[in-house]
């Protein structure tokens, strides 16, 4: 730890000193990187204000956490990061039972919209001055008064059937019309439910119902699962980051137990993280052509994409969900004959990708249908707290691989690619950036890769009541996994933020006096992934069975899978 | 007389059964001419009647129960088959009278309308949208096609396509015929429906719009009608505008029609394949342009060019 962040870090305790006014209960420095100071709830909002307007903290999520068996009381954690200082903030409130309420922060942080939502549905402590307290993530059946992040709570509880229920919709302002995106609409590859209202073609507002995938995950890493068996869940939250979540999981585990992970693991996972954003951002320019009409950019791209995928099922046996990640480390090398065929591919793809960018720079009708739409200012931007490529696009240049490193990329630190104007033209330059970027980053990092061992051996096991925090650059932005360690070989408690879930909460001031026709394409430049926000779980829709699926079952699964002829 | 009747009957059921049956093969070879640019393989070219074949034997699910609303799709086809009566397919126009040109304007401009009200029948709200977008284009691209055929009149001194297209022939190439022609050709991506103008199906945006609550038999006629109508305009632009060489053998002319058809279908399916969708005021206002540079042609016309 250098000087500068022992003063940065004596700065932060000292602004909550003083801000809370005496309500300060508690401050430790668990990790180099993290400041954790327990406070009274009265005092938050004061708090929260200081660190956002001195200290220019951006907000990153809140975590309820259901401590009764422990402290007898319920425990918001909200988390802010200093990007600059490269300190993780976490102010605890405890909540009693008996008052089940906090004072919102949304007044100052317009971005814990919903995540002030999200715990008073998990946990049931109410945002006291929400302006918008409905429900946020459980389905519109689930009864009242129902908390599933409790602990008394049972993970296989089922409840019982209801009839006729809706989502709370806000209806349009007179004169305007509403026309619903969604539950299922053609671009949007997962559900969601937008409620535009539009004059004419010029949208007015909008409302939306999202969460159709929840299926509680981390119900799931805190009373099923041990700590080895969640990344492989965790891979599972979603279908093109799955590495950077199992990752990021592993990573705030490590933190949270102090394992040192072997250099060449970092740099192993380095190299995966990095091909996942080079065939992510070149699925995302597909998707994006494909949203304005533009289909030979979609299959174009996509056949660029392809020999990135194969790579990685040579390297990990998968296309994607590779279960390469373990606690400590990795569970299989990377194949050193690999090697050749992995540089070749990149020369390939960086090749085809410089075309596709020359084609798409010159384009004057993509200009005419990207430029000046779904335009997010820079006040925005840092207001609602967006991540990654938005982030990036509005002229916040933000990265967690800068800003936190974590893996290998503290040898390895990347070129922030940032634009200014903030629209989806800017966010398009953005990703085509960063992925000619992350070629260049793969391609070092195959050069610097040391020899060693690829897994730590964890000799004290884990112990509990510790805390990790843990972000991972995402191709959408960055992901948050929190983890607190518990008692019985899991997590106390497992808390996922996917990059999407700030990104999304920007669509309204995007859309606002926007054409229809602009909507998806304004949507599809957030890259959004709805199975991330909504962390999702198997469900056997014909039984309404929810099914979990054991580490040796998914084992099995998977081979039955490759050996069927998923191979290439 | 009698001869005359049988004789105008008989091509106009050749242009029809030609227009019907043929449509979809044309189709079928732009179909597999996007793939190729998209590095697929693509369907087979019969696919369009194969998809017409399997539509057609579907259920028919109604959203609505209005006659209107039902019987559009039959009309929107009829309405493009009396328009691949009234032009030039290979040979004369076979119901040909004074003053037809002006007709043509109008059936043109018929299933377009028809697909409109189609749209404002149903009762959701994308087809209600495609519905005015339909309306909106309609506005911008009619203007182009009376004025680009007006250009022939004014030059042939006459109202039907035959008296124009003869002039034409006899009289070679002229400015302002070219630069008529070369407007029409631009409406013509937008009267076919495709990129970088289907605002108004806009599959990503308003789900097809107007077609979105058409299925089986309905959805059937009127993706016909879309293929029929882009085909006969193609014969139209092709006749009328570039009737030469003119050789006087009729098969070789004959030849030579298909040959230019084959051109222009190519030329629309490229510029469909590397443009993505305008917005609707973007694409208003490129007609807008296209409507005042043709009447850059009246003026040539004027003056004799």
């Amino acid at each position: 730890m250098t000087a500068t962040d022992q003063v940065t870090v004596m700065r932060v305790e000292e602004l909550i000193a003083a801000r809370s006014n005496g309500g300060l209960l508690s401050a430790t420095i668990p990790h180099a990187d993290t400041v954790h100071c327990t406070i009274e709830k009265r005092t938050l909002v004061r708090v929260v204000e200081g660190l956002v307007n001195e200290l220019q903290a951006r907000f990153m999520i809140s975590v309820g956490t259901d401590q009764r068996p422990v402290t007898g009381n319920f425990a918001i954690v909200q988390l802010f990061s200093l990007d600059r200082e490269h300190l993780y903030v976490l102010l605890e409130s405890p909540v009693s039972e008996k008052d089940p309420q906090i004072d919102s922060i949304t007044g100052v942080v317009a971005g814990a919209n919903w995540a002030e939502r999200e715990f008073q549905d998990a946990i049931g402590v109410h945002p006291t001055g929400h302006p918008d307290p409905r429900r946020l993530l459980l389905a519109d059946d689930w009864p009242e008064g129902m908390y599933p992040l409790r602990r008394d709570f049972p993970y296989n509880y089922r409840p019982p059937h209801a009839e006729d229920v809706h989502p709370q919709m806000r209806e349009p302002p007179s004169g305007a019309t509403v026309m619903p995106m969604g539950p299922f609409f053609p671009v949007l590859e997962e559900p969601a439910y937008w409620r535009l209202f539009v004059e004419g073609e010029m949208i007015v507002g909008c409302d939306t119902r999202l969460f159709y995938n929840h299926r509680g995950i981390e119900k799931l890493g805190d009373s099923v699962l041990t700590y080895n068996e969640i990344p492989f869940l965790a891979e599972r939250i979603c279908g093109i980051c799955g590495f950077i979540h199992s990752t990021c999981y592993c990573q705030a585990v490590e933190k949270a137990a102090g394992i040192e992970v072997p250099r060449r693991a970092r740099y192993i996972r380095t190299i995966m993280l990095e091909l996942e954003r080079i065939h992510s951002h070149l699925l995302w320019l597909g998707i994006a052509g494909h949203i304005i009409g533009f289909d030979t950019v979609l299959m174009q791209t996509w056949r660029i994409r392809e020999p990135v995928m194969w790579v990685c099922e040579q390297i990990s046996g998968n296309r994607k969900t590779y279960g390469m990640n373990t606690i400590g480390g990795l569970r299989r090398d990377f194949p050193e004959e690999t090697k050749p065929k992995l540089l070749q591919t990149l020369d390939t793809v960086e090749k085809e990708a410089i075309a596709v960018r020359e084609a798409i720079v010159g384009d004057t009708t993509l200009h005419a249908r990207t430029k000046g739409v779904g335009e997010l200012t820079n006040e925005w931007a840092k207001k609602i707290c967006v991540v990654g490529p938005p982030a990036r696009a509005s002229g916040v240049a933000i990265d967690a691989r800068i800003d936190h490193p974590y893996a290998a990329y503290d040898e390895l630190p990347p070129q922030i690619a940032t634009q200014e104007a903030g629209d989806t033209w800017s966010r398009v330059l953005v990703r085509v950036t960063e992925l000619l970027e992350s070629i260049r980053l793969v391609r070092e990092a195959m050069a610097a890769i040391p020899d060693g061992p690829i897994c730590a051996e964890i000799k004290k096991g884990i112990p509990p009541g510790k805390v990790g925090v843990s972000v991972v650059e995402a191709p959408r932005g960055e992901a948050i996994h929190f983890v607190q360690t518990g008692g019985d070989n899991r997590p106390y408690r497992w808390r996922v933020r996917a990059p999407t879930y700030p990104n999304l909460q920007a669509m309204p001031v995007m859309v606002d006096k926007a054409n229809i026709a602009d909507v998806p394409i304004t949507l599809g430049s957030l890259d959004p992934c709805f199975s991330c926000t909504e962390r999702l779980e198997t469900l056997d829709k014909r039984t309404g069975e929810v099914r979990v699926y054991s580490r040796a079952e998914v084992l099995d699964l998977s081979r039955m899978k490759t050996r069927s002829g998923g191979a290439q | 007389m009698i001869a005359w009747i049988i004789k105008s009957f008989l091509l106009c059921v050749l242009n029809v059964v030609t227009a019907l049956f043929l449509s979809p093969l044309c189709e079928g070879i732009m179909r597999k001419l996007r793939a190729a640019i998209h590095s697929r393989i693509g369907p087979p070219i019969t696919q369009p009647y194969w998809d017409l074949l399997k539509l057609l034997g579907k259920e028919d699910l109604r959203s609505t129960g209005g006659k209107a609303y039902a019987s559009l799709p039959a009309l929107t086809l009829g309405s493009t088959l009396l328009l691949a009566a009234l032009i030039p397919m290979g040979t004369v126009p076979p119901l040909a009278f004074a003053g037809d040109m002006i007709v043509v304007i109008y059936v043109a401009a018929m299933s377009a309308v028809l697909i409109m009200l189609g749209g404002f029948a149903s009762a959701s709200p994308y087809a209600f949208v495609g519905g005015s977008r339909e309306m909106m284009m309609l506005l911008s691209v009619e203007p182009i096609l009376a004025i680009a055929l007006s250009v022939g009149a004014f030059k042939a001194k006459t109202l039907t396509l035959a008296g124009i297209q003869n002039w034409q022939m006899q009289n070679g190439p002229s400015i302002s015929m070219a630069i008529a022609g070369v407007a029409f050709f631009l409406a013509l991506q937008a009267m076919a429906g495709k990129l970088p103008f289907d605002i108004a199906e806009a599959d990503q945006e308003i789900m097809g719009g107007p077609f979105v609550e058409q299925s089986g038999s309905r959805l059937a006629l009127l993706r016909w009608a879309m293929w029929v109508k882009q085909l006969v305009l193609v014969f139209l632009l092709v006749e009328v505008f570039f009737p030469w060489p003119y050789f006087g053998n009729y098969l070789v002319d004959l030849a030579a029609t298909i040959v230019k058809v084959a051109i222009v279908l190519v030329l629309v399916s490229v510029i469909d394949v590397v443009n993505p969708r305008l917005r609707i005021d973007q694409a208003l206002g490129y007609y807008m342009r296209v409507a005042f540079s043709s009447l850059v042609a009246l003026a040539f016309a004027v003056i004799g060019k």
